[in-house]
């Protein structure tokens, strides 16, 4: 059965390709085989997608001095 | 186009910060930061006769600003000779038989996600190990989860292939959850 088990390395790795529909059919396959089994990888699939979903949010607005924005003015006029 | 609208100074103060808010989280550099912003104003002014109003002046700022930081990433990738040595930093987290390690086995987070999307304290430690990815991987993490960039686009923008990128995201994503767990989560 080693040709449809893989292993923790591949399963975190073809995740990223099934974020993307990217999976082949067997990769899909053995990646469900795997994650069924496998309660870390699955907490890393959950762990993961949350990062990734959060890197949109949560930024701070950040200003820029006065100074910069001046210097900004003097460069757009020259 | 109304004249009032192209007067560089009122662009800046209606603008620049939102571009400099945005540009920031993608290059984690206040000063690269700046310089980006200055560029885009720069080259929008310099465009200003092509601007058709099509799209809002916001919208076509940002374009034009998304752009510069896109070509910042091409250039940095290209700094890079050999983004996928030898030294691969995942193999740590597997062991001979690549599965998880006794130290980097994913823990239980026990928190609340939904919660946790408001917790500041996450979004600051998220921030800080971001930094701590090498460049390459902070380019294409930035790429696919804050531009919603698909890896096709990721892979023409910065000349890398497929199998470069598939194991670029694998290892952002894997140096991240290790980092977030080990300083966010223990933190609690």
């Amino acid at each position: 059965m080693n040709l449809l088990n893989i292993s923790c390395k591949k399963a975190t790795y073809l995740l990223s390709k099934k974020e993307e529909n990217k999976l082949s059919w067997l990769e899909g396959f053995k990646l469900r085989g795997h994650l069924t089994i496998c309660s870390l990888c699955r907490k890393f699939e959950q762990q993961t997608s949350f990062i990734g979903f959060t890197a949109k949010h949560g930024q701070e607005q950040a200003v820029l001095s006065v100074e910069a924005k001046e210097k900004m003015k003097t460069v757009l006029k020259d | 186009m109304d004249q009032t609208t192209l007067n560089p100074d009122q662009w800046i103060n209606k603008y620049a910060d939102a571009l400099y808010s945005y540009t920031l989280p993608r290059v984690n550099d206040s000063a690269l930061a700046e310089d980006i912003v200055q560029e885009t104003f720069l080259s929008a002014w310099k465009a200003r006769e092509s601007y058709k109003g099509e799209a809002s002046e916001k919208n076509w700022l940002y374009t034009i600003c998304k752009n510069k930081i896109i070509d910042y990433y091409r250039k940095k990738a290209r700094d890079i000779v050999q983004p996928m040595s030898q030294n691969d930093h995942t193999d740590g987290y597997f062991d001979e038989a690549e599965h998880w390690t006794k130290e980097d086995k994913p823990a239980d987070w026990g928190i609340d996600y939904q919660q946790a999307i408001d917790n500041k304290e996450f979004y600051k430690v998220l921030e800080s190990c971001k930094k701590k990815l090498q460049q390459i991987q902070q380019s294409v993490f930035v790429m696919k989860y804050l531009e919603d960039l698909d890896s096709t686009e990721i892979c023409k923008a910065l000349g890398i292939t497929s199998s470069n990128y598939w194991v670029l995201i694998h290892r952002a994503k894997l140096q991240l959850r290790t980092c977030l767990e080990k300083n966010w989560i223990n933190l609690k």
